[in-house]
């Protein structure tokens, strides 16, 4: 199957470095940076030390008008990568999806909604539209009308990389031929201030990676988007073949939420895996660009995994992140653009603010720019949570030993799960800074936190708890088994997050709170689920809208397919909010049938091949995206596709919901019955569990349920508000 | 005045929620990191938090700050130190 092997043939980058390749190429050519004083948000206490801040008008660029600034920036990087690509994304819509990694999201705008808030006590909800991290890959699917699988990955910082290797899995497994993939981040205040809080930002000129005298990291924003093709749809095109994606791993330290493994184990784990599936050895690799932040404690771990990696023959590496400044979940897609860029140059980007070796690292990254003959080259990038992601690079000329990803069946062994008990209906009373109110919700009671450890009860949030717990139901401890966690998410930690913007714009940056900096990430519960139960395998927060947990079900399906894991734990978490809550009764959103909601649920999947007893089989999961006017019958024809229509018993939606989608879901189920020339029964959920993102985790439980006590085929179907769809098939 | 090292026990109780913990179990010169009260890195942030809010000591490395972390009795005297310059 090399034929469906993902090649690169388009790329697009925007950074304080410059825009596209063509600019950014002759900056680091002439060891240029990025590197300026900041003037995006007022910033007391660290207003002095530059950032790789983007000055350009955006709009004047050509960025859409509404968006946050992550959406725009990422918006700008993928019209790029689809003009050099020579796209026509119309012949190509239904096949082409977009996977974007994002960990700020709109939170730049949301900052400027909080300030007008708690400074001035003014409500001006608008700029929240766009928060949530899944939001630039809705806008560039929906802009550029493409109808393809979608999802964001919020992994930190390793997220750009993450979506790389990700949407390169969705094309070997026939999910979609073309796919956009990349990151964005913009600055913000939070996370500015969360790196400060931390104390790993350098407070001298710029960041200096490997050298003995580093002084922490340097903070930029930026985003970058590569077209990956299947080799077979490039050629039929015509397209131009920049590079291969060759290899591609992930793991999990399963160590601390901020600190790597101090032996770099999980680093070595990912480029291992990476090295595996491109099926190459440590020698083929001519170059590494490092994820180098020039942390102490980065720049120790990671020296040692290339050390055990390669042993006394360490290739030539280098960090290019004080070019651009560390841009969190770009970083890994603006780096693998740099690495496709040496392979196609054969030059060696050198490592900038590095001048005296690390004597307890004994390695020397590239100095000085050169010319190298490049076949392989590696990119490394890890994230908070021990998130660590690696690809391999080869160039057009190389043939791939990529393996074929058969789609298979895996059994559900155990479910886990925290919801709002049924007919349990309360009044959640609105705190300040926002104006008094109450509003009906469907809440999880009170957590059972007698079994966690100290450490967890004092210092993790409420929904980590709960995914912790969640995850411990679903999940027979069995230490021989290589452990996959993904926990879909639509808000993430979105309290944490609040409670520490708001202490930041109230205390204007004195007083920071460093822990729930990192416990604020999307990855933070699937992070600290991986600590509590020592899982090792990828690690991975996906997240858009309704269909998160479905994005979250087929990433953990296909760590099992490839053979990466030996189970996989896939769940979807969503908390209640106070922000959440009064901006949506504001906009109208919730009545007496849309009462909003909250759960952890956790499926532990095994392959079909374990001799573990099985509640369920899922045997197919299918994620798109729908075109506007609804039409039932396109859908129908999209669900048959997909599956044998005549064995299906039940239709499990997400209706009684936000009512707009009843009748969509409705119409659908009518049709599906019309061409099986049989009634399909039409069952719902939300109205026990309330509306939120990941709701549909609860589905799948009711769907496990139903389809063991019943010996029925149920049809797991979601809709999101923009647009996203996704199918499960679950069978006894 | 030397600060009291109950005063900064509760300091350290409080900004780092230790929930379970009275000020009398901790001992003065036992360490608080690793084995001790099992706190880590990240604690040590806050305490480097702690230690502007209520005493006005500014830590801009952490470097700087890990031989007063030790105990309390070294973290005490630290404050004095820095007190008195």
């Amino acid at each position: 199957m090399a034929d469906r092997s993902p090649v690169i043939t388009g790329l697009g980058v925007i950074s304080a470095l410059g825009s596209g390749i063509d600019e950014i190429w002759p900056a680091i050519v002439s060891g240029q940076s990025g590197l300026r004083p900041l003037t995006l948000f007022q910033s007391p206490r660290y207003g002095q030390i530059p950032v790789g801040e983007i000055t350009r008008d955006l709009a004047e660029i050509g960025a859409p008008l509404h968006g946050s600034r992550s959406d725009k920036l990422a918006w700008l990087a993928a019209r790029d990568a689809i003009r050099s690509a020579n796209l026509d994304t119309q012949s190509v819509a239904d096949r082409t999806g977009v996977l974007l990694g994002s960990s700020v999201g709109g939170t730049h705008d949301t900052e400027r909604f909080l300030t007008a808030l708690i400074k001035h006590g003014k409500m001006l909800a608008r700029p929240t539209r766009f928060h949530e991290c899944s939001s630039p890959a809705d806008l560039v699917a929906e802009s550029f009308g493409l109808f393809g699988p979608s999802f964001a990955i919020s992994t930190a910082c390793s997220s750009g990389a993450l979506a790389i290797a990700t949407a390169a899995e969705l094309i070997q497994s026939g999910q979609a031929d073309v796919m956009l993939a990349g990151g964005t981040d913009s600055l913000s205040h939070t996370t500015w201030a969360g790196f400060h809080s931390l104390l790993l930002v350098d407070m001298q000129g710029g960041c200096r990676p490997f050298d003995v005298a580093r002084g922490g990291m340097s903070f930029g924003e930026g985003a970058a988007v590569l077209i990956i093709e299947a080799e077979e749809h490039a050629r039929k095109r015509g397209a131009k073949i920049l590079a291969r994606l060759t290899g591609w791993g992930a793991s999990c330290d399963a160590h601390h939420v901020t600190a790597p493994h101090p032996e770099g184990a999980g680093a070595l784990a990912a480029m291992q895996s990476s090295l595996r599936r491109a099926q190459l050895t440590p020698k083929d690799i001519g170059y590494v660009n490092a994820h180098g932040t020039g942390t102490r404690d980065n720049d120790m771990a990671e020296g040692k995994a290339l050390k055990s990696l390669f042993g006394a023959n360490v290739p030539p590496f280098s960090s290019t992140k004080r070019f651009f400044g560390h841009t969190l979940a770009a970083s890994g897609a603006i780096e693998a653009i740099v690495c496709i860029e040496a392979l196609r140059r054969q030059q060696l980007p050198e490592n900038p603010g590095f001048s005296e070796i690390d004597p307890a690292i004994g390695l020397s990254p590239v100095t000085k720019m050169r010319p190298e003959k490049l076949t392989h080259v590696m990119s490394n990038s890890f994230g908070f949570g021990g998130n660590n992601a690696t690809l391999i690079f080869s160039t057009a000329e190389t043939v791939p030993q990529t393996r074929p990803t058969p789609s298979i069946p895996a059994i559900v062994t155990g479910l886990g799960i925290i919801a709002p008990e049924k007919d349990f209906v309360s009044e959640r009373a609105i705190q300040p800074p926002l104006p008094p109110d109450s509003i009906k919700v469907r809440a999880c009671g009170a957590l059972d936190v007698s079994t966690l450890t100290p450490n967890q009860r004092r210092r993790l949030s409420r929904i980590t708890q709960m995914a912790i717990l969640a995850a411990r139901r679903s999940h027979a401890p069995d230490t021989t088994k290589r452990l996959a966690v993904v926990l879909g998410t639509g808000f993430g930690c979105i309290d944490e997050g609040a409670v520490f913007i708001e202490n930041l714009i109230a205390k204007d940056e004195v007083e920071p709170m460093p822990t729930r900096f990192p416990g604020s990430v999307h990855n933070a519960p699937a992070g600290q689920v991986a600590i509590d139960l020592s899982a090792h395998g990828l690690n991975s927060a996906p997240t858009m809208g309704e269909i998160s947990f479905e994005s979250a079900l087929w990433q953990a399906m296909n760590q099992i397919a490839i053979g990466e894991a030996d189970e996989a734990l896939a769940g979807g978490v969503d908390e209640l909010n106070k922000y959440a809550l009064a901006i949506g009764k504001r906009w109208g959103f919730w009545t007496e049938q849309t009462i909003p909601g909250e759960a952890a649920v956790f499926a532990n999947l095994a392959s079909t091949t374990t001799k573990k007893t099985s509640l369920a089989r899922v045997t197919t999961v299918r994620l798109g995206r729908y075109r506007r006017p609804f039409d039932a019958k396109r859908e129908a024809d999209w669900i048959a596709a997909a599956v044998d229509l005549s064995k299906v018993n039940i239709v499990l939606s997400g209706a009684k919901g936000w009512s707009e989608f009843d009748a969509h879901y409705n119409s659908v189920v009518e049709e599906l019955s019309r061409r099986t020339g049989r009634a399909l029964t039409h069952q719902t959920y939300k109205q026990d569990c309330g509306e939120f993102y990941s709701a549909s985790a609860v589905g799948f439980s009711v769907a496990v349920e139903l389809a063991r006590q019943q010996q029925c085929v149920v049809l797991l179907y979601t809709l999101s508000s923009r647009s996203g769809k996704a199918l499960c098939c679950i069978e006894p | 005045m030397p600060i009291a090292t109950t005063e900064l026990k509760t300091k350290i109780i409080e900004s780092l929620n230790l929930q379970d913990i009275a000020p009398e179990q901790i001992e003065d010169d036992a360490p608080l990191f690793g084995a001790g009260l099992g706190l880590d890195s990240i604690d040590a942030l806050e305490l480097v938090v702690m230690l502007e809010k209520n005493y006005g000591i500014v830590i801009k490395d952490i470097e700087e700050g890990r031989p007063a972390f030790k105990s309390v009795r070294t973290l005490a005297d630290f404050i004095d130190a820095r007190r008195s310059n």
